[in-house]
């Protein structure tokens, strides 16, 4: 876009203007996400870290992950493959509704934004059953030893699917690992669902036509999209590599 | 209360006309497909990665790194209009934010070696290697020498055997 407004840089910080050429709501949506940012970095990085120190017995995404609705085949990343299509499919509705907003044009804002809605529904939902998955397990399931307190040593035990104590894919910290970084995402996930709505709702009562502007499809946008980047880490750090 | 000066509308200066948004509307659909086209390229090189033997090599991984990058870059440049932002403000944003990780992850990777690999060499640690294997026995992948190493073939054919029979108990 042409609209990036040259700043005199003498005067940008003399007052009375943003030297930004930012409104405050913005702004702040931006220092947000960078706050955020930081903390998906930091749990991505303490991931990485002992994802190294187990480096020989971390499992393969490929083999944890291997299940399609309405398929028995044995279809590794094909799911999560669809689940980051929809989610970059989301994305790009939203940047059309602020794209229409800039425009002022509150039928197309309606439009791309129930689509995002859909969009970010179908993620959750998705994410849900993978997770139902992941806690099932397979069928052969795998050994694990048991300390036994009673004996005074290890008894083996066969165990199905994954929870915040063992896994039957490896080693206890990738599911717990799993659990709350996908959890943790998931949860932006629904979050960003809820203010979508709202704005949506907003834009049906004819709110921001009233107040001449869609800033606030703007700066919810930029959340979304938040929501979008992230996924694209996880998806390279857990399913990829 | 209300309060008023000269400051200006900075909400409505964004905003373009039709055939303005013509143009910035054909730019975000080519981000998509960009985007599209390299996730659709990693799933292939995923799904690829066992049968050309490449999974866990280095290369891969920085395949993989390099082009998450690409599309962190697509998505916080175009579709979150950073790019259109004053040089003030993309370096208020990423600078930041770069200084902390950049840090995090020199100092994860210098000072990482000393947590003491791996915690638990006993029986909790064969059992996770004799996990791994049957795991990518039963997919049929090839399994590296470090996770046999020190691991008898007994061991491995008893954990099958009792993951077999409760299967078929069941």
């Amino acid at each position: 876009m042409s609209h990036s407004v040259q700043i005199d840089e003498k005067t940008a910080w003399h007052g009375g203007q943003s030297p930004f050429r930012l409104s405050y709501g913005k702004i702040f949506m931006w220092f947000f996400l960078v706050s955020d940012a930081l903390t998906f970095s930091g749990l991505i990085c303490a991931y990485g870290f002992i994802r190294h120190k187990y480096e020989s017995v971390w499992p393969v995404a490929e083999n944890v992950f291997t299940h399609f609705p309405f398929v028995t085949a044995h279809v590794p990343l094909a799911y999560v493959g669809l689940m980051t299509f929809i989610l970059i499919m989301s994305s790009v509705t939203m940047v059309l509704a602020v794209e229409a907003g800039h425009r002022n044009d509150r039928k197309g804002v309606t439009i791309w934004l129930f689509f995002t809605i859909i969009g970010g529904l179908m993620f959750v939902g998705s994410q849900a059953w993978e997770w139902y998955h992941f806690i099932e397990g397979t069928e052969v399931g795998a050994m694990r030893q048991v300390w036994d307190i009673d004996q005074g040593k290890y008894v083996t035990q066969l165990i199905h699917g994954a929870n915040m104590t063992y896994n039957e894919y490896g080693v206890p910290q990738f599911a717990n690992f799993f659990f709350f970084i996908t959890g943790f995402h998931g949860f932006h996930v629904f979050s960003g669902v809820v203010i979508n709505v709202v704005i949506f709702i907003n834009v049906l009562l004819g709110t921001y036509e009233r107040r001449g502007h869609y800033e606030m499809v703007e700066k919810v946008g930029l959340y979304w999209h938040f929501v979008d980047l992230v996924w694209v880490f996880v998806f390279t750090f857990f399913y990829l590599l | 209360m209300e309060f008023h000066d000269d400051y200006p509308q900075y909400e409505t200066m964004y905003q373009h006309d039709e055939a303005h948004g013509k143009q910035i509307r054909s730019k975000l659909w080519k981000v998509f497909w960009l985007l599209l086209a390299i996730t659709l390229l990693e799933l292939f090189v995923g799904f690829k990665a066992t049968s050309w033997g490449l999974l866990g090599s280095t290369f891969l991984k920085f395949f993989f790194i390099f082009f998450t990058l690409v599309k962190a870059g697509g998505i916080v440049l175009v579709f979150m209009h950073l790019i259109d932002e004053t040089k003030f403000f993309r370096y208020t944003v990423l600078l930041p934010y770069s200084v902390f990780i950049l840090y995090l992850i020199f100092i994860i990777l210098v000072e990482g070696t000393y947590c003491g690999y791996p915690l638990n060499k006993t029986s909790l640690d064969k059992n996770y290697k004799i996990q791994q294997i049957v795991l990518r026995k039963h997919h049929k992948q090839p399994i590296p020498a470090e996770l046999t190493d020190g691991i008898n073939e007994k061991d491995i054919a008893a954990a099958e055997a009792a993951a077999s029979t409760e299967t078929h108990g069941e």
